[in-house]
């Protein structure tokens, strides 16, 4: 039985060790914001947070999600201002990819909170947008920047809801 | 030549012959219903009782509820142009709505809707005037309606922001619902006398609306194929055998499997059609069980005949092809071709080369099949009920009314999802297990079964005269045929009757320049097409063939030594042939000389440009003759003398497409075109290896990411003419201008696709 906190709310899940985090999240759950994409970390579409960080749903086995508070997608409630740039920006096309674009950028902004073009680049270039959206992501993402007063100002249900 | 049309003439229901519908007028259940009539219906009835027959199902139509909200339903597929946005503002401008009023559902499949499919760059086209007369339609009737409300004359009256106003006073289009009486007939002639506002009137083609799509994109609330679940459904994923034919399943050990916890079975896929041959479907509890289990089974084969068939063994079968003389079917045969050689005072040839290019679209394949109450329920995000439908039923051996398909978002469909093969193996899986399946490919299922652009050769012959002219274009093509495998009943013949041939894997060697002597011919490439199942990928013909004839014009250009953007504009006269028509080409090849002028001062061509530095200039018309999106486009490039690597510094493209109906959507579809074509140059690419594509996930296949993006200026013609398409033509011009752009910054001639380094330090190498 493995035990952590999604979306600020404590889960459980018997599915064996090795699954990847993606599936339990998807299938057991039912949050389907996050996406399938490659299996092996390579494109991005499952990005979800894992204490924070931006990581590879896809591979990473549930056993090392035991303990930790793991953010997708809906637990950002549309609220977050990168949700609010990407409306403003019109950055989706078929936006698969999308929900693993904005916890990648999430990221970034945490860090830093008016990042450069080429930080923006460097930062955002794990994940793949295969209709090309890269001009409105960064174009978002710097909108959003500019409208956050600081870095660390982003929504993280995880660490505002209790566990 | 028409694509659409080849595509649907054995359609009685195509869309294009709405102009012999009916339109129908009729409150039903409150509402009040807008729809053109089927040509299948009785029409001595009135509006209203066909409407409420049993089985009403228009092609086109929207409804307005006593509430005021307008549901416009869309018979095409949301895969990343937000085409329901566009559909409904045109019928939003006719009708006078105001868009917030504006609601977009997508249909799914039922064959009265006639020939759906959202691809070439057609669904603007094709619905921008049925879906302006019927929001006409729909106005005059309102109109007609809420003048006996105000009590004026109704010419008296127009619409705004959903409302009749006349004068001082008003109506809005839902107090006119709850208490007019609606029974309404236009005929065909009246539909088309419609009068159809100006372009200076217009409140909603032409200005952004956010896409109604957009928000669910952005909190993971969109739904696509692979999200959609079913009560009691089982997951699958195939076991897929080493050739994409032929292939017979020998045994399968499945003691390996038995250990994984979750595994259910597995079972050998029986379709009646063949179209999938020696496939194994493995059944799991949870994906992940059958993503195990389906490493773990050891399937064993007779293999079909293509398993040592190589990448070189195509292209070697393409040159031979091309030098073929009379290989393939004719398809252009402008004055005399042969003459022309014979005397001209020098010629000059190339051979192109384009590779193995994969969709690799972000969501993997994937079907969700359930048999139903002696229906099959298919969900999938697909570009085609008309193509997937038949397709499906003919593999479970059972009749096109008995399938239904259900549409999604689609997490991308770049042609990819037109033929939707990929339903067929879990239908079979269902039918064979007995429960509802859910079928996903991984990411190496998926490249292994991609339906990939295939591999080009195409030689490009000039005849130059005595006064140092091009006089003669002769232009030999060669690939696998996407239609050939998936629609071969919409090949249409060659000119010279020998045969028939696939129009969207020729589409662009007619191009719009004045020569005298022209002759093309178009040659299927018999070990590609059974090899794989040559795509229909993004661009299609045009994206590989324009590489082939826009670098040539280049290269005739040097050889001449003319510029080559003055030769082409001295080409584009419009005269002959290239005059075009009323509406869609009207003006011709002057709107390419047009936007080519627009593009050379915008690339300021002729600046003088650092060692190394070059530009390149290419001109497109889109995916077809008869629906000519007009596009110039220039790359200023940067390559390194020494590792041959290409740096795209900037991308400058002019686009006339018409009218444009939501211009950021219009610029979201060049940027994501401009940058695919891009990829396709520089970055993408893979090659057939044993009979299998080598590439198999994203660390062997490299679409371009965000560190290669390039600075791009994107400049649309203002324009009041017929609307074409855009979801394509973008990525056309894009490599060939970068291959003329490194010729002029090294005097080196790459000819072949995707463009690599190693090809330039070879040919510095040589020189």
């Amino acid at each position: 039985m493995i035990e952590f906190n999604l979306n600020g709310k404590t889960v459980r899940t018997d599915v064996p060790d090795d699954t990847p985090l993606l599936w339990v999240i998807r299938d057991e759950f039912g949050l389907k914001g996050t996406k399938f994409g490659c299996g092996i970390a390579m494109c991005g579409a499952c990005t979800v947070h894992l204490d924070g960080a931006a990581v590879r749903s896809c591979s990473m086995p549930i056993s090392m999600a035991q303990g930790k508070k793991v953010s997708t997608i809906e637990g950002f409630e549309g609220k977050h201002p990168l949700q609010e740039a990407w409306i403003e920006e019109q950055v989706p096309q078929c936006g698969y990819c999308q929900s693993g674009q904005i916890m990648q950028a999430a990221t970034l902004l945490e860090q830093n909170g008016s990042p450069t073009d080429e930080e923006i680049s460097a930062h955002m270039s794990a994940n793949i947008c295969r209709c090309m959206a890269y001009p409105r992501i960064k174009k978002a993402i710097k909108s959003a920047a500019e409208k956050s007063n600081s870095a660390v100002n982003v929504y993280d249900l995880a660490s505002s809801v209790e566990g | 030549m028409n694509l659409l049309n080849n595509f649907s003439k054995n359609k009685t229901e195509d869309s294009l012959q709405l102009s012999r519908r009916k339109f129908l007028i009729s409150a039903v259940n409150s509402a009040l219903v807008m729809a053109f009539a089927p040509l299948t219906m009785s029409l001595t009835a009135s509006a209203s009782e066909i409407i409420k027959q049993n089985g009403f199902s228009p092609s086109i139509w929207f409804e307005i509820s006593t509430l005021g909200e307008i549901t416009v339903h869309v018979a095409r597929c949301e895969m990343g142009q937000h085409v329901g946005t566009a559909l409904a503002q045109i019928v939003a401008e006719e009708l006078g709505a105001n868009w917030d009023d504006i609601r977009v559902e997508h249909a799914s499949s039922d064959p009265k809707w006639g020939f759906v499919m959202t691809g070439g760059s057609w669904s603007v086209f094709q619905m921008y005037k049925p879906l302006s007369q019927a929001g006409a339609a729909g106005r005059i009737t309102l109109i007609e309606a809420g003048a006996k409300l105000l009590g004026v004359a109704p010419k008296s009256c127009d619409v705004k922001d959903s409302k009749v106003i006349s004068g001082s006073k008003s109506v809005t289009f839902a107090e006119i619902i709850k208490q007019g009486k609606f029974d309404r007939t236009f005929t065909p002639e009246e539909m088309n006398k419609l009068p159809i506002k100006s372009p200076d009137k217009r409140h909603t083609i032409g200005f952004d609306r956010l896409a109604l799509d957009v928000p669910p994109k952005t909190n993971g609330k969109a739904v696509y194929g692979i999200d959609v679940e079913l009560e009691g459904m089982v997951y699958t994923r195939p076991v897929i055998p080493p050739t994409r034919y032929g292939s017979k399943v020998l045994g399968v050990d499945d003691s390996n499997a038995k250990k994984i916890k979750g595994y259910l079975g597995y079972e050998i896929l029986k379709d009646q059609s063949n179209w999938i041959e020696g496939w194994v479907s493995v059944i799991a509890e949870s994906y992940h069980s059958a993503i195990k289990a389906a490493d773990a089974i050891k399937v064993s084969y007779k293999s079909g005949d293509t398993t040592n068939v190589s990448e070189q063994d195509i292209i070697d079968e393409g040159r031979k092809l091309v030098n073929t003389k009379s290989a393939g079917v004719l398809f252009v045969n402008d004055g005399d071709m042969d003459k022309a050689f014979d005397s001209a005072a020098s010629t000059l040839d190339a051979t192109y080369i384009t590779h193995t290019a994969m969709h690799f679209q972000m969501e993997p394949l994937n079907a969700l099949a359930e048999f139903k109450d002696g229906v099959w329920h298919i969900h999938c995000g697909n570009q085609s009920h008309s193509l997937t439908l038949p397709a499906v039923a003919k593999a479970l051996g059972v009749s096109d009314d008995s399938v239904i398909v259900h549409q999604y978002y689609l997490g991308g469909g770049f042609g990819r999802r037109a033929y939707g093969d990929y339903a067929i193996p879990a239908a079979l899986t269902a039918k064979q297990y007995g429960k509802p399946v859910k079928l996903i490919f991984t990411r190496p299922d998926d490249a292994k079964f991609d339906q990939a652009r295939s591999a080009s050769v195409q030689k490009v012959s000039a005849a130059i005269n005595d006064k140092n002219e091009l006089v003669g274009y002769e232009h030999n093509i060669s690939a696998g045929w996407p239609t050939l495998s998936m629609a071969p009943g919409f090949m249409p013949k060659g000119i010279d009757n020998t045969g028939n041939f696939d129009p969207f894997s020729t589409s662009g060697s007619d191009h719009w320049y004045t020569i005298a002597n022209n002759r093309v011919r178009t040659i299927n490439n018999p070990l590609a097409q059974k090899t794989f199942t040559p795509g229909w990928l993004r661009s299609v013909g045009p994206g590989w063939i324009s590489f082939g004839a826009e670098s040539f014009i280049d290269e005739v250009a040097h050889e001449l030594k003319k510029d080559p953007v003055e030769m082409r504009l001295a080409m584009l006269d419009g005269k002959g042939k290239n005059r075009g028509h009323h509406p869609q080409s009207v003006h011709g090849a002057k709107r390419l000389k047009f936007v080519l002028e627009n593009c050379k001062k915008a690339a300021n061509w002729g600046q003088k440009l650092p060692k190394n530095e070059g530009l390149g200039i290419a001109t497109s018309f889109g995916q077809e003759r008869e629906m000519p999106t007009w596009i110039a486009c220039a790359a200023h490039v940067a390559v390194n003398p020494t590792s041959g690597e290409i740096t795209i510094k900037k991308i400058f493209m002019t686009i006339d497409c018409g009218t444009v109906v939501h211009p950021d959507s219009a610029l979201a579809q060049i940027e994501g075109s401009i940058l695919w074509g891009v990829s396709l140059a520089l970055h993408e690419g893979t090659e057939v290896s044993n009979g299998n594509y080598i590439a198999t996930n994203f660390h062997n296949y490299t679409p371009l990411r965000m560190n290669n993006m390039p600075e791009m200026e994107i400049n649309f013609v203002e324009s009041k003419e017929f609307p074409v398409g855009l979801g394509e033509p973008g990525v056309i011009a894009v490599a060939p201008a970068i291959a003329n752009a490194v010729f002029h910054a090294t005097g080196i001639r790459l000819r072949e696709l995707p463009m690599k380094p190693e090809h330039i330090r070879q040919q510095s190498k040589q020189a």
